[in-house]
């Protein structure tokens, strides 16, 4: 890779300060597959001793649930379309108590900001909150939502917000003061750093929130399902178990990993999108 | 101020200067003891002049470049704008331009908007702005990079641009920072060289802080250098070197050169005791030999 040397007056760059070079596009991408390929045997290997112990006795097939029993419960799940139905709700659950815990953490979090006071005040109530367990507060969570989609968004919100708050903070407080003054000197007043400098370069924690909570607003809902519910992955989880339908089970708990799996996959698309000078290297 | 003093205000050539620091001092309160930092400090920047600041370490150069922005608060003493005291709340006067060692690029803009960001905190009209940013990192021979993140550059790209960036919103007086200090040799000159081109061409006051003495004897008209801790300016030296302003190995190459550096060194009086303090002496006479 040459520099720019074509400057009409002023010859620059050497080749001592030239740019880094790009990782090897081949080289990463044939080691990707690599990695798929034993992530798949791994797989493979484990559901097949599952299978193998299951088949060993009627009692051991009773309390485990072999693969083949649950790919059967899964198959029928998604032709009568309950295990749709359930894994629906919860997703609606989740996504709401997701979105609204995150957006209503990260901006209190980087508003903390603005005021040294107001966040040294608050501080202590956070510790406080945070250290809730969540399922504590599932009993008045009911008795002041009911027993419907609120509460379950209620709970999945709880779970996700002083995360959000915490990680988009610890964003804000990690700019650099040398780039504030740099701001400062090129004449910007506190609402244009906090605009074109806080919050970008808190984007990178509040990513690195969103991708953790992600799950808790899972765990969220699903303890809200729980504690009363007539619908939801967590309600057949808790069914199906109370049945001793073992294979049931897990194949809500399949549903309930790919309803993670999905939701981690759209966050990270979404960094991607609104980071993109992070790919580009 | 007299109605004299602010008619002055602006004019090329005029007898007031851009930036002038009077009986300044600093001091930080550490663990409930008072450390002062900056002594006593008086000088100015005079209009078109390029001014290096040397000193030994810590002895406040980059307090001194704070409070000078108004980023800092000082104790006592005045500081200056075309005249005018600094704002006591701390607002930064325009029409200062400001440059670290670290480039501070906002890794999130290509290079262009970089360059652009003065631009948009001062609300101007974005094809203009487009229009100066370009021109600005054509000059610095950064054609082609406009639209490239600042992690695809090299570092002295990554100084290229910051300087763009400082200079887009055409500042009167440039405070820098040891921005040159971390890139190496050849790269440093070059930028060097541009730098004073650029600053010389645009009538521009340069207050450059520094540790390389042949940086500041080859760029500067003047060289301050500060005594330790609390600063004071100990000893001032006009450079008069026979070579043009902006050739950097013409400097270093010039007659007077080496006299001016051997001079300042001794004034910083650096203590020669350890085995690395020695070393550094004698390749800088060897260098120069």
């Amino acid at each position: 890779m040459s520099d720019a040397a074509t400057g009409p007056a002023t010859v620059i760059g050497t080749s001592r300060d030239a740019p880094p070079a790009p990782p090897r596009d081949g080289a990463r991408l044939r080691s990707g597959a690599l990695v798929l390929l034993v992530q798949i045997a791994l797989l493979a290997a484990l559901l097949a001793a599952w299978e193998w112990q299951t088949r060993q006795s009627p009692q051991s097939s009773f309390l485990f649930g072999s693969p083949s029993a649950i790919s059967r419960f899964l198959w029928q799940g998604l032709a009568d379309g309950t295990l749709l139905r359930d894994a629906g709700v919860t997703a609606l659950e989740t996504g709401l108590g997701f979105l609204i815990g995150n957006i209503v953490g990260t901006l209190a979090g980087l508003s903390l900001w603005y005021s040294t006071f107001v966040s040294r005040v608050v501080q202590p109530f956070i510790v406080a909150i945070g250290s809730i367990p969540i399922i504590a507060l599932a009993p008045i969570i009911i008795i002041w939502f009911g027993t419907g989609l609120a509460s379950k968004v209620a709970m999945s919100t709880l779970s996700v917000v002083v995360v959000a708050l915490v990680t988009s903070y610890k964003g804000a407080l990690g700019v650099d003061p040398d780039q504030i003054n740099l701001m400062r000197t090129l004449g910007a007043r506190k609402p244009q750093i906090f605009a074109k400098l806080v919050v970008p370069s808190s984007l990178a924690d509040i990513f690195a929130g969103l991708k953790l909570t992600v799950g808790f607003a899972l765990i969220g809902a699903i303890v809200g399902e729980f504690m009363s519910s007539s619908v939801g992955l967590g309600h057949a989880i808790f069914q199906a178990g109370s049945l001793y339908a073992i294979p049931k089970v897990f194949a809500a708990l399949v549903g309930t990993i790919a309803l993670a799996l999905i939701l981690t996959f759209l966050v990270g698309r979404a960094e991607r999108l609104l980071m993109p000078w992070r790919d580009r290297h | 101020m007299s109605e004299g003093t602010l008619q002055a205000v602006g004019r090329p050539g005029s007898p007031v200067p851009p930036l002038s620091v009077e009986h300044l001092a600093k001091a930080y309160r550490t663990g409930g003891r008072i450390l002062p930092v900056v002594g006593d400090l008086t000088f100015a920047l005079a209009r078109g002049e390029i001014v290096a600041i040397v000193g030994p370490s810590g002895c406040g150069k980059t307090t001194l470049l704070n409070a000078v922005c108004g980023l800092t608060p000082t104790d006592s003493g005045r500081i200056l704008w075309n005249g005018v005291p600094l704002d006591r709340r701390g607002r930064t006067p325009s029409g200062i331009g400001y440059m670290l060692q670290k480039d501070l690029l906002l890794p999130w803009r290509t290079a262009l908007d970089n360059v652009k960001l003065g631009t948009e905190l001062r609300g101007m009209p974005r094809g203009l702005a487009d229009e100066r940013a370009r021109a600005l990192l054509d000059q610095l021979g950064l054609h082609g990079f406009a639209g490239a993140y600042p992690a695809t550059l090299s570092g002295g790209m990554r100084q290229r641009v910051a300087l763009a960036r400082t200079l887009i919103n055409d500042p009167e007086v440039l405070l820098f920072d040891e921005p040159f200090a971390a890139l190496d040799f050849q790269t440093k000159l070059l930028i060097e060289a541009d730098t004073v081109r650029l600053v010389r061409d645009g009538g521009k006051s340069v207050l450059l802080i520094t540790h390389d003495i042949e940086e500041a004897v080859s760029i500067a008209d003047r060289v301050l250098v500060l005594s330790g801790r609390p600063t004071t300016v100990k000893a001032a030296y006009t450079i008069d070197l026979d070579c043009a302003p902006d050739d950097m190995i013409g400097a270093r190459e010039s007659a007077g050169f080496s006299d001016y550096v051997r001079q300042i060194w001794a004034d910083l009086d650096i203590p020669r005791t350890t085995v690395g303090g020695a070393g550094r002496g004698i390749s800088r006479a060897a260098a120069r030999s």
